[in-house]
């Protein structure tokens, strides 16, 4: 089959849905179909060969975060010259709502479209000033796929329309063979040690930073060997700052990680925490610790809840309790036999992420879409007639 | 001369209407044809998971389940969507082993409907709000084509799928 897929975002920087989007050709790939992804990229950044440059991208301030994104008359062209060359019997957009190469390509294509919805963000903003707008961006679309049941619920309640639930695919061989840390993690000694481990943003407040530091601090005081270990964007000092003196040399910090070093840092823990505070729908890290076979402690949200299957394949705790977190792990780090049962059924679990199983669900789709609709993925002047 | 004015303001006008109304007609029909492509697609899908039913309970569980496919297979249209829940729900009462190639069949062809009533669902929505517009009833476009229809059933999805057998 040959698969076009659109990706909003500039793979010059790292994001869940680039990561989404690379993964999905991949395995596809793997599967023997033709794929074709349409991104924004600098000129000289080094591409994966399926990849297709639309042009630089610009910064914009987006949904909380900054999206690199691509628009206007130059990135229509390329979207049109890309799928009139592609010949696409599908066409797979990432996004689509965003003002991005995805609103593009499902403004200028005709036949079997699918599009994937990642974020629970309920639409853009500028799309929500236009109601008919939207519906004519919709109506394009054969089939949709959500990533999460939160995104999914988005879609039947603000945009009228269902989706296929198809969660996102995690790489488990990446992580599960991945090599931990020299010196990493250590003894687990029940009473005295253990590692922890965190990765994001600590400065975001949703991602719960605070929540795990004052659990870290007070368990620091009784267990004299335990550890943190912090990945993600940051200030050093500033994330220094925020822990006593005495306990600064107990916290290593990587910063920003790739993602085969995310993979070895998620090995390198005993416990590795999720103290988000909201805005997750679907807990994608979450899958990676469980694929790399890392017992995981995260708060109860509701899309945690679910990857992690009700609290089977991970401690869950109250969301935004720093004393109901300090009290799981004190439990887990003294108790090895729980952590191995809680990651036994992880690996249970996270086989249902694996990509190539996510794939050949996502391939169902592609065939649902085509049958829905006759020919091919073809180019259409999106402002004309009929 | 300022008539020249009115003239020209108002050809652009009629011409800026036509195009819309244009538009807006190749649009409806467009809705349309995808709604009867996505019909015809849930009907095929519905025919193999009957007949895939069918095989499997000429195998094994016997009269209750062959009975329902046999309805599933022959119900005339206006009674096609109970016939299908009834053997949606025959096949939620027999134990499945997603191992056995026949069962497999079965498991498959129900996911493979799910899709496809979904995206069947989506569609017929589509179509019928773009009917439904005032400007459009009031033209009459699309008059030549029957309102789509919902095709109402429950989710026939049978086990969460815990991998998807390559095809």
């Amino acid at each position: 089959m040959r698969i076009g897929i659109v990706c909003p975002y500039s793979f010059d920087v790292p994001g869940g849905v680039q990561n989404h989007v690379m993964d999905l050709a991949e395995a596809l790939i793997t599967l023997g179909h033709q794929v074709s992804v349409l991104a924004p990229a600098d000129e000289d950044s080094p591409l994966p060969e399926y990849v297709v440059s639309a042009g630089r991208a610009v910064p914009l301030p987006y949904n909380g975060s900054v999206a690199r994104i691509a628009f206007g008359p130059v990135s229509t062209a390329r979207v049109r010259r890309w799928i009139t060359n592609g010949d696409f019997d599908v066409l797979h957009v990432h996004e689509p709502l965003t003002l991005s190469l995805s609103l593009l390509a499902v403004l200028s294509a005709r036949g079997p479209v699918v599009a994937t919805f990642h974020t629970a963000m309920t639409r853009s903003r500028v799309l929500a000033a236009a109601q008919g707008v939207l519906q004519i961006v919709l109506e394009r679309i054969t089939a949709r796929i959500a990533v999460s049941a939160l995104a999914r619920k988005v879609q039947v309640e603000h945009m009228d329309g269902g989706a296929v639930e198809i969660p996102n695919g995690v790489a488990v061989a990446k992580f599960a063979d991945a090599e931990p840390l020299p010196g990493w993690p250590g003894e687990c000694t029940p009473g005295t040690g253990g590692t922890l481990g965190f990765l994001g943003r600590f400065t975001e407040a949703r991602k719960g930073f605070p929540v795990l530091r004052d659990a870290f601090v007070e368990l620091a005081a009784t267990r004299p060997d335990l550890r943190l270990l912090v990945a993600g964007p940051g200030d050093p000092d500033d994330l220094y700052d925020r822990f006593p003196a005495a306990l600064r040399e107990r916290v290593t910090f990587l910063g920003l990680v790739s993602e085969p070093d995310k993979a070895r840092m998620l090995r390198s823990v005993h416990l590795y925490v999720a103290p988000n505070t909201g805005g997750e729908s679907f807990g994608m890290i979450l899958t990676e610790a469980l694929a790399a076979g890392t017992t995981v402690v995260a708060s109860d949200l509701d899309a945690f809840r679910r990857v992690l299957d009700g609290g089977r394949a991970g401690r869950l705790f109250p969301t935004g309790d720093a004393a109901g977190l300090r009290d799981a792990l004190a439990d887990l780090l003294d108790d090895p036999a729980g952590r191995a049962a809680l990651s036994a059924c992880g690996d249970q679990v996270v086989t249902n992420f694996d990509w190539p199983v996510v794939a050949r669900r996502v391939l169902e789709v592609y065939a649902a879409a085509i049958e829905a609709t006759d020919g091919r993925v073809i180019d259409q002047e999106w402002v004309g007639l009929g | 001369m300022p008539h020249m004015w009115w003239v020209v303001a108002a050809s652009l006008v009629v011409g800026l209407v036509a195009a819309y109304l244009i538009w807006t007609a190749g649009r409806v029909e467009r809705l349309h044809s995808r709604a009867d492509l996505a019909a015809r697609a849930l009907d095929a899908h519905l025919l193999r998971r009957a007949a895939a039913a069918a095989v499997l309970a000429e195998r094994r569980f016997g009269v209750e389940l062959y009975a329902a496919a046999r309805m599933a297979l022959d119900a005339p249209p206006e009674e096609r969507e109970a016939a299908e829940n009834d053997l949606t729900r025959q096949l939620r009462t027999v134990q499945l082993d997603p191992a056995d190639p026949d069962c497999g069949a079965v498991i498959a062809a129900s996911r493979r409907l799910a899709l496809s009533r979904q995206v069947h669902t989506d569609l017929v929505r589509d179509a019928r709000s773009a009917r439904g517009r005032p400007l459009v009833r009031l033209l009459r476009m699309g008059r030549g084509r029957e309102w789509p229809r919902y095709f109402d059933i429950d989710d026939p999805t049978l086990t969460v799928p815990a991998d998807v057998p390559a095809t």
